[in-house]
Order: structure tokens, then C-alpha cells, then sequence
């Protein structure tokens, strides 16, 4: 066995990953320690040092855009705050006549500062994820119109993580021009809901008003709250090792040359992906809302069993839900609360009744969240179009939807009976699975290659075990990953039923629950893709 | 409130709007059927709801709708 492997948790970095033994046996255990000896005031400021000193262990010298970040946001705050103030002042000496046009004026700075904010922090983002695009796109212009020169293409070292804080600090401070939050005076308050380590690599994506506080006043650590804490870390780690790092050889193997096999193993691959992508960070996850539970701090879910979903509308709001909703208050309600596309709604709801009026709102404000859904994803034409992908199925399920139900009424279907609703959830399933074969592959024109030769070739032959061999993987590896998912699947079936699988232990005898817990640890250190012929994987949405 | 009941019947019709307290979380008003109230409630109204508004507690209810309403109605 490769010994080193075990403390590495990906490529990278010996941090990246929550599942690392570096992760789990040095730094969690010694910020857990200390949280707990030191006197309660002094615990918030553990839980900063940690954080802080994660983020360098995994970004090095890059955590100066987070410090950049954090000051930023503190400052803006505290401008739109004293703008806010000065507003509230001016009004109380103003007669009523005059305070609607006095009130636009002090709007309007707000407006200036919030779009100041937003345009440095999404023009840092974006000049350090896709400056390289960009110009490589400029670049294929100029040798189509045969331009003599090209522009230079910049590689830019992107710290882990600012796709999620940046994302954080866009909300903070439109929260605070919207008068949602007051603007926070404390700048460590601040700097430890940007940076709260479970959270700065894969998200979820917190407001302000949901973690900030929690964060700040800090809790001792509870017996609950550590037992539950650690199943569900444990539960996150079966998810990543036995399953998702599992097929990472197998769907490497046919990304990398999808040119060897047939369209049926290549769908086999994009089967395999989606299930690895969903079992790494939905695993993650599981991590972050584990490790935050034994602080006592509660985040927002990122997950709600999303292959349950009978539409692809229903998916995204079960799949990162903490993205979906961000785009949902930050972008789809905005767009669709503009004057233009109130009076469009207004207009369009007359002629063309409930259902289709303000779908041409609803459509353009979908186009944008799902181009930039796309875009947020990675530096690449894939990307943006599998946002535009799910941008035609959302829209064109709404628009098919009154057409289905008077087709339904008409054949005497009930929509709901059990055969439909699994066919609807097959359905949603495949068309993601579509989705995610252009996410994972190299480039848009290679996603279409690969999903013509699913079409055209859709054959199974040659799927022996040399295959498998050269896929490295065995037969054993579908028996454990199966048995695995088999157990993945009760538990969703379970929690789908709204029966808490946690509490369920919780009440049993301590011989049960301590058995049911040694059994997972076993489990993981028995079947998890670790140590000789396994690579450690990075958490993948630490990539986005 | 009757004539918000009023609206709420055209937008989508067969809700009990008196009674029912979680419109939003029940997913009865889906983000289509917000889009065209917001639209009507500010038209009746003579209101501006900003998207920050646009929130499940202020939407749930019928009563809850009335109230930011009101709110709305009298800021500056």
C-alpha cells in the first residue's frame, strides 16, 4: 500500500479534500481541541485562525485575494451603511412632499456603490477564471479574419474557492443595499463568514443572515452534535471513497479516449460520471454540514435527493441548491422585476393568458441565470452550453406543460400514478446524465462527438473483462459500488419519506449505535478507493 | 384584501387564498404565477415590489401578501 496516499487528498494540495487523513487526523482533531479548551469568548477566534490557516495550507500565497475579498466587502458595507444613515437623517428633517425625490437621489449613490462592488469582485472572478478564454476565443477571431497577431494569453493563478466567496460577498453587500442586513462593523465577524473553512471550498453558498451570527456566537461542543457530526462525515466519506473514487479510473479511462470504446460503453461512462459527481460532492457536503454540526452551527442543505426529481426544473432545485437559489434571488427575480419586464408581463399576460404571459419574462430572466449558471461552471464553450442545455429543457418543460395536462385529461391519465412518475424520473435522470457527458467532456465539439457515437453506435460489444481491465476496474468494483448505492438509495427512499434515519439511531442502545458506527468505519477502511492503484481525487467542484 | 383575492383567482384559480398558508411552500404559486402577481399587485396597488421583496414569508399567505403590501403603500 502507498502510505503517502492516504495524506493526500488530491493532487494538489495534502488539504483539498475533507476525506485526507491529513484533514482527518491532524488538522480537524487539533481545531476541535483547541475550540474546546480554550475559554468560550476566545472560540470564535479558533474558529478564524483555523480557517485562515486551512486557507493558506490549500492556497498558499493566493490568500491574499481572500484578505482582498474580506476588506473589500467590509468596506463597501460601511460606505453603503453611512450613505443609508445619512439618508435616514436627511428624510426625518425633510417634509413628506419632498422626501420621494430626495429618497431617489440617496438610491441612486447606493445603486453606484453596489454596482462598484459587483463589478470588482465578478471582474475579479472573472479576470482570474477566464481571462485565458477570452483571449483564446479572440485569438481563433483573428487567425479566422487572418490577422497578423495574436494577443497574449495569460495564465492566471486562481485561489481555491473564490467561485463560492466571491459569490458570498456579492450577496453580503447587496444585502446590505437592500436594507435586508445591517452593514457589519466588525471585520472579523466578516472575515469569518467569507472564510469558515468547511464551507470556502465547495460552498455551500451562505447569506449572511443564515451563518454570520451562528459563526460569531459560538456554541461548546455538544455530545449531539459531535456523534451526529461525525456520522455524518462518515456517511460523506462511503459516498466519495467507495463509490465516487471508485469510478474515477473507469470514467478517466473513457473520457480521456472515448475514440476506443462504442457509444454503449461511453454512455456507461456518462452513467458513471453523474453518479461519481453526485457521490463527490454531494459526499463533500456531507463533510462540511457534518464538521460545521459538531461546532453547533447549522448551514443551508446543498442536496435534497435530486435523482428522486420527475422534472428537470424539480432537479436543480434539489441539486446545489444553495447556487440555484443564489442565481434565484441575486439574477431570476431581479431581471424579471425590471419596469420593462413588469409592463412586458402585464401586457403579454392579457393576450396570452396565466401560463404564457410571463413566461417571456420568466424566459429571458432564465436565460441569463442559466448562461451564467454555465459560465460560473468553467472557461468553456461545454459550460456554457450545458447551461443553455437546461436552459431549453426548463423552458420548454413550462411551455409544453398545459398541452401534457389537457393531453392527460383527454386519455384519462392520472399524472401521478406510480408507472408515470417513474417513467418522469428515468426520464429527468437521462436527460441529466445527457447534461453531464458535455460538463465532463473536454471541450463542446468532443460532447457532441461523444453523443453522436452514443446514438449511432449505441453497442455494448467488447464490454468484457479485458475491457474492464483496461478500464481498471473489476467486477468487484461494480459488486461494492452496487451494494454501496443500494445502501445510498434507502437511505434517500427514507429521508424522501421524511423518516430521519439519525434520529432512528440516536434512540437506539448504545451497543447498537456503537456497532452501526464501528460497521461504516470498517466498511470505509475495507472498500475505499485508497492507498495502492488509486489516485487520490480532488473534491470536483473544488475545480468550478 | 378582496380585491387580492380577486387577482389571485385570475393568476390561478381553485385555491382556497383565505385559508391557505403556505402558497409558496406547498408550491402552489410557482415563480410563473409570482411573476404575473407582482405585475397586477403593482398595478392595483400603485406599489413597487423590488426583488428583495420577492421572499416565501411575504407570499405564503394571502394575509401576508396584504401586509407587505401595506408596508409598501406607505414607505416614502
Amino acid at each position: 500500500m502507498d502510505i503517502a496516499s492516504l495524506f493526500l487528498g488530491g493532487s494538489g494540495s495534502v488539504m483539498t479534500s475533507f476525506f485526507s487523513l491529513t484533514f482527518l487526523i491532524a488538522f480537524l482533531p487539533v481545531s476541535l481541541l483547541a475550540y474546546a479548551v480554550v475559554p468560550h469568548k476566545a472560540k470564535k477566534f479558533v474558529l478564524l485562525i483555523a480557517s485562515l490557516v486551512f486557507f493558506w495550507l490549500v492556497s498558499s500565497v493566493l490568500i491574499v485575494y481572500l484578505f482582498l475579498t474580506i476588506l473589500s466587502v467590509f468596506l463597501f458595507g460601511k460606505w453603503l451603511d453611512k450613505i443609508q444613515r445619512t439618508m435616514k437623517e436627511v428624510l426625518s428633517k425633510t417634509e413628506k412632499e419632498k422626501r420621494k425625490e430626495i429618497k431617489q437621489g440617496f438610491v441612486h449613490r447606493q445603486r453606484m456603490v453596489l454596482l462598484l462592488a459587483v463589478i470588482l469582485h465578478v471582474g475579479l472572478l472573472l479576470t482570474l477564471k477566464y481571462s485565458g478564454f477570452f483571449a483564446d476565443n479572440i485569438n481563433s477571431l483573428l487567425s479566422l479574419v487572418n490577422a497578423p497577431f495574436e494577443i497574449p494569453v495569460p495564465k492566471l493563478m486562481m485561489p481555491i474557492g473564490i467561485s463560492f466567496f466571491t459569490l458570498q460577498a456579492v450577496s453580503y453587500i447587496t444585502d446590505v443595499y437592500h436594507g435586508l442586513i445591517k452593514a457589519d462593523g466588525n471585520i472579523l465577524r466578516i472575515s469569518l463568514f467569507i472564510s469558515f473553512f468547511p464551507q470556502i471550498v465547495e460552498g455551500p453558498i451562505c447569506r449572511y443572515s443564515q451563518t454570520a451570527d451562528q459563526l460569531w456566537n459560538v456554541k461548546q461542543i455538544e455530545y449531539k452534535n459531535l456523534t451526529f457530526g461525525l456520522q455524518r462525515i462518515l456517511y460523506g466519506m462511503m459516498k466519495k471513497i467507495v463509490i465516487a473514487d471508485r469510478l474515477d479510473p473507469m470514467v478517466k479511462a473513457i473520457f480521456d479516449e472515448p475514440n476506443n470504446y462504442h457509444g454503449g460503453i461511453i454512455f456507461l461512462g456518462a452513467v458513471c460520471y453523474t453518479i461519481q459527481l453526485y457521490m463527490d460532492f454531494s459526499g463533500s457536503m456531507d463533510a462540511v454540514m457534518g464538521i460545521a454540526e459538531i461546532f453547533g452551527v447549522k448551514m443551508p442543505e446543498n442536496f435534497e435527493r435530486p435523482f428522486f426529481s420527475k422534472s428537470v426544473s424539480e432537479f436543480w432545485k434539489r441539486w446545489h441548491i444553495t447556487l440555484g437559489t443564489w442565481f434565484k434571488d441575486y439574477i431570476f427575480y431581479p431581471v424579471t422585476s425590471t419596469k420593462k419586464m413588469k409592463n412586458l408581463t402585464s401586457s403579454a399576460r392579457k393576450k396570452l393568458g396565466n401560463h404564457y404571459g410571463p413566461l417571456i419574462a420568466g424566459g429571458v430572466a432564465l436565460f441569463c441565470v442559466w448562461f451564467c449558471n454555465g459560465l460560473w461552471h468553467g472557461a468553456g464553450w461545454n459550460y456554457i452550453f450545458f447551461g443553455m442545455y437546461h436552459f431549453v429543457l426548463i423552458l420548454g418543460g413550462n411551455m409544453i406543460t398545459p398541452l401534457a395536462n389537457r393531453f392527460f385529461k383527454a386519455v384519462k391519465l392520472d399524472p401521478e400514478c406510480f408507472v408515470y412518475r417513474l417513467f418522469r424520473i428515468i426520464r429527468t435522470a437521462l436527460l441529466v446524465v445527457i447534461g453531464e457527458l458535455f460538463f465532463r467532456s473536454t471541450g463542446l465539439m468532443s460532447g457532441f462527438g461523444l453523443f453522436g457515437r452514443i446514438v449511432s453506435d449505441f453497442s455494448f460489444s467488447g464490454l468484457n473483462s479485458e475491457l474492464l481491465k483496461k478500464l481498471s476496474i473489476d467486477p468487484q468494483d461494480f459488486i461494492i459500488i452496487g451494494i454501496t448505492l443500494v445502501a445510498v438509495f434507502i437511505v434517500s427512499l427514507m429521508n424522501e419519506k421524511g423518516i430521519s434515519l439519525r434520529d432512528k439511531i440516536a434512540k437506539r442502545g448504545i451497543v447498537t449505535r456503537w456497532c452501526i458506527f464501528y460497521a461504516l468505519i470498517l466498511f470505509i477502511i475495507i472498500f475505499g478507493a485508497y492507498g495502492f492503484g488509486y489516485i487520490p481525487v480532488d473534491p470536483m467542484y473544488a475545480n468550478f | 384584501m378582496e380585491k387580492l383575492i380577486e387577482i389571485l383567482e385570475d393568476i390561478k384559480p381553485d385555491v382556497d387564498y383565505a385559508t391557505c398558508t403556505s402558497l409558496i411552500d406547498s408550491h402552489i404559486l410557482e415563480s410563473l404565477d409570482i411573476i404575473s402577481l407582482i405585475a397586477e399587485l403593482e398595478e392595483e396597488f400603485d406599489i413597487t415590489i423590488p426583488a428583495i421583496e420577492i421572499i416565501p414569508d411575504n407570499f405564503n399567505s394571502a394575509e401576508r401578501m396584504m401586509k407587505m403590501i401595506e408596508r409598501l403603500q406607505e414607505e416614502y
